[in-house]
């Protein structure tokens, strides 16, 4: 297999994940298919009970019968899938289990849990406020009634072994993929943004261990390739699901290279392993996942006191030496609304010039971004020493 | 169907005006608690009031003031100078309002920095009320609301303690969960119990002195009291005609939400039901003429209050019931046990009426349906507020399914008149009237929604 038909593969799973799903049943008769809510719920311990765990994607057709569950102000996203429910595209998973509490997800889900009666939909909230002294306790509670819900599921028990093995599967597929972000960050432009998006893409629906075969095959023998002069970016946020394909075209059409970026479906899965240490506890080690993983790259949807996604921000600008961040909101999203005012000021201060880019679900008139963003790599040009 | 459109056919209960001036006697309390070396607290959601009166605090709540601000149409400064901070006009109105009052709060004690409002405007409104000494965030349901707390504390530098209690959502995962019963709600209470607990702990430290459980339970007491009045009050509403509406317990919420427990407190609710009391012997009901009872689900649009209560009236129709009424603020006062209240204080903050999945939603609408004898529901489509419309398609569709009641949807916000559309409520309350008329007519009045579509839910 060549590694044009790798990355074929990936890209197939990321743009029809329900193709692959049922790939996956053929060669896993039996085994259940779980569908998880983004984005921190612990797949490592579904995984390890036997059943394939599934971040249920925006699967981007236009919102039709899912109009008559939720309101038109909920953001694309989670209209997606009350529309997914409506019309039965929801389906093909066994269960459907959430650790958010965003609380669009949670309007989305209970249209899910009311319409498909057959399809329980399993809610452990992990608590949001991470700086609280009871946190970490309360952290591995949740995380001991997930291992409890995945076996109720698959009736099979989740041995410790399992949990290593279902670690050690996501830290590596990760641990791969965030090489190809640093390496993007560090100057290799390989990669487009769109490549990079289903790089990611299908590493939420894929088994990790198929995954990391195929990236393995797909990036042996690939670059590094030099970037050229065009303005440096950084996408920013677009939580839960992934920006159109579209957008992320015209950035790098008009003038513009994506350098390094905070979306769900990019850095931001990436960022973190779960720190299971030689000899370890596999629950532990899942928990302070969770617990530390908003340190390292901050999200709205947290509250922590000392995790600052704006200073996390200009830091990540530093490092990638982005010349302007475009942040990436979709409509409606409130966590983003709150902290952008935040960003906005931050990016300021540091003198970093910046667009905010409202994404809606139904398409953006790619035309009017395409001269908001030429103006955007204009500023930032204008900002290049003379002698550069 | 017939509507008058001229003579006022609304009646409020007259007492509600003794409450307007308590709450207005509290909020200029407030506004000089500092000078009266007071130290105060920011807070949201579930109603804390008690502990911070047994802390000798003083206390500001988010929601409510941003609630005021709208209902006397004064929100427009603090929700500009949010717009100019750079909060987008989809965030719920309640905090964006609020944070905007934190924005003029702050440039109040700094130099003007914003030319956005006027000095006058700063000095009248958002900025009178005096910046926090730390924040208490108690939002239950809502993931915004313990998001809008945290920005707060972000807008104040990070240089104002902040307190976080964190409630589980009710979701009902297991078959023996539902209202007030099962293992999910039991085991939720208790840790939010605890919570209230590292609280105190907090509020100590604060303060500098012990806290004061003694003056915790005398005020739960007078509050236990207020709330079984108010309750009282609420099951007399179910008379035909209703001898008071939505309306007037609307007007009700700042009292039983954050004015401290004492005795006015009870005389105010001993008040609200003796009137009610009377209305009943003397044969005066809520609505002149009442021919239509309505369930009102979604949170108040504090922007029309009066407005609205006329609209309904004038068509014969009294809104007897509604979520925001019913099912919140301590109406279950047998939780609480007034010589250790802090579990049933707890319990009353998981109960806020977002905080619920859509099956126990489902069952305390449709048992306030039958209870009150609803011809017809009218959902607020609140457009900033997602956790309160988000089940609202769920509950319609339940309402015509089990009841065959029908339902409309108008689009509002809970404190930005600009989402507010006048036409849309207007047709659509006359086509669902219609429709029970016809029903009626039929001999099957509580079959109209039976088969019908649900106006205007898409
Ligand atoms: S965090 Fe934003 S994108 Fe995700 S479900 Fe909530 S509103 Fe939607
Ligand atoms: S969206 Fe609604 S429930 Fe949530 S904080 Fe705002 S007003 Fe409260």
């Amino acid at each position: 297999m060549t590694s044009t038909t790798a990355m074929d593969r990936l890209r197939a799973a990321a743009r029809d994940h329900r193709a692959y799903v049922e790939q996956w049943r053929v060669r896993h008769p039996g085994r259940p298919v779980v569908g998880v809510t983004p984005m921190n719920f612990p797949r490592e311990i579904v995984l390890a009970a036997g059943a394939l765990p599934v971040v249920i994607p925006d699967d981007q057709r236009p919102v039709g019968e899912g109009r008559a569950y939720l309101p038109e102000f909920y953001c694309g996203f989670t209209r997606n899938l009350a529309d997914q429910a409506a019309t039965g595209r929801l389906g093909h998973y066994d269960a459907i289990l959430l650790a958010d509490h965003c609380i669009q997800l949670l309007g989305a889900s209970d249209v899910a849990r009311a319409l498909g009666a057959r399809t329980p939909v399993f809610f452990g909230m992990l608590i949001s406020s991470l700086s609280d002294s009871w946190a970490p306790a309360r952290i591995t509670e949740m995380m001991g009634q997930f291992r409890a819900e995945a076996e109720r599921l698959t009736s099979a028990p989740v041995t410790d072994g399992a949990l290593r093995a279902a670690i050690a599967a996501y830290n590596a597929d990760r641990a791969l993929l965030r090489q190809v972000f640093d390496a993007r960050a560090a100057g290799d432009a390989t990669w487009s943004p769109a490549d990079l998006q289903d790089l990611v893409a299908s590493a939420l629906i894929m088994d990790p261990v198929e995954h990391h075969a195929l990236l393995a095959e797909a990036l042996a023998g690939i670059g590094p390739a030099a970037r050229d002069d065009r303005v440096r970016v950084h996408l920013s946020g677009h939580l839960c699901h992934a920006p159109r394909r579209e957008l992320l075209e015209v950035i790098e059409d008009c003038g513009a290279v994506v350098v390094d970026d905070d979306l769900w479906t990019g850095r931001r899965y990436v960022q973190s392993n779960v720190p299971l240490e030689e000899g370890g506890d596999p629950m532990e080690a899942i928990a302070r996942w969770y617990a530390e993983r908003n340190t390292r790259l901050p999200c709205p949807t947290r509250v922590q006191h000392d995790a600052d996604w704006d200073s996390w921000l200009v830091d990540a600008v530093r490092r990638s030496g982005a010349e302007a961040v475009v942040h990436l909101m979709p409509k409606f999203c409130e966590p983003h609304m709150f902290l952008y005012p935040e960003l906005r000021k931050a990016l300021d201060a540091a003198g970093i010039p910046q667009l905010l880019v409202e994404t809606e679900h139904e398409g953006i008139p790619l035309e009017s971004f395409r001269t908001r963003l030429e103006a955007l790599v204009e500023r930032a040009l204008r900002r290049r020493p003379a002698y550069a | 169907m017939t509507a008058t459109t001229t003579a006022d056919r609304s009646n409020r209960l007259a007492i509600t005006r003794v409450g307007g001036q308590m709450i207005a006697d509290y909020w200029e309390d407030l506004f000089v608690a500092r000078e009266q070396g007071r130290k105060i607290v920011w807070y949201n959601g579930g109603a804390l009031n008690p502990m911070f009166q047994a802390a000798g605090l003083a206390w500001c709540h988010g929601e409510a003031f941003a609630a005021r601000l709208a209902a006397q149409h004064l929100e427009g400064p603090a929700q500009l100078a949010g717009a100019e901070y750079g909060y987008n006009a989809e965030l719920c109105s309640y905090s964006r309002t609020h944070l905007g009052c934190a924005v003029l709060t702050l440039q109040g004690t700094k130099e003007p920095e914003s030319g956005v409002v006027g000095l006058h405007d700063r000095a009248d409104l958002a900025s009178r009320l005096p910046a926090p000494d730390f924040f208490v965030n108690n939002y239950a349901g809502c993931s915004t609301g313990q998001q809008w707390d945290e920005v707060s504390f972000r807008v104040f530098g990070k240089q104002v303690p902040i307190f976080n209690v964190s409630h589980p959502f009710l979701w009902g995962n297991k078959p023996d969960a539902g209202y007030l019963s099962g293992e999910e709600w039991e085991s939720a209470s208790k840790y939010v119990r605890d919570q209230l607990v590292e609280l105190i702990g907090f509020l100590e430290a604060q303060v500098g002195r012990p806290f004061d459980y003694d003056r915790l339970s005398e005020s739960m007491t007078y509050i236990k009291r207020a709330a079984e009045l108010r309750r009282e009050g609420l099951d007399l509403c179910k008379a035909t005609p209703a001898p008071a509406t939505f309306w007037d317990w609307i007007a009700c919420v700042a009292p039983i939400n954050f004015l401290p427990g004492n005795q006015a407190l009870v005389d105010y609710f001993q008040g609200v039901k003796d009137e009610i009391q009377d209305r009943l012997a003397t044969g005066v009901s809520g609505v002149q003429d009442e021919r239509y009872r309505l369930y009102f689900d979604g949170i108040m649009n504090w922007n029309k209050l009066g407005f609205l209560a006329r609209k309904f009236a004038d068509h014969g129709a009294a809104v007897v019931a509604g979520r925001y009424i019913q099912n919140a603020f301590w109406q279950e006062p047998q939780l609480i046990d007034t010589s250790d209240p802090l579990l049933g204080m707890a319990q009353h903050y998981l109960l806020c009426p977002t905080n619920h999945g859509n099956k126990t939603l489902e069952y305390l609408t449709l048992r306030d349906c039958r209870e009150y004898d609803v011809d017809g529901i009218v959902f607020h489509s609140t457009r900033t507020c997602r956790a309160f419309t988000g089940p609202q398609r769920l509950l319609a569709k339940a309402a015509r399914d089990q009841l065959g009641i029908p339902s409309i949807f108008f689009e509002g916000d809970v404190a930005d008149a600009s989402f507010y559309k006048e036409e849309i409520l207007d047709s659509r309350l006359v086509a669902m009237l219609e429709a029970i008329d016809i029903a009626r007519e039929r001999g099957d009045h509580k079959l109209a929604g039976a088969g019908a579509t649900v106006v205007g839910s898409s």
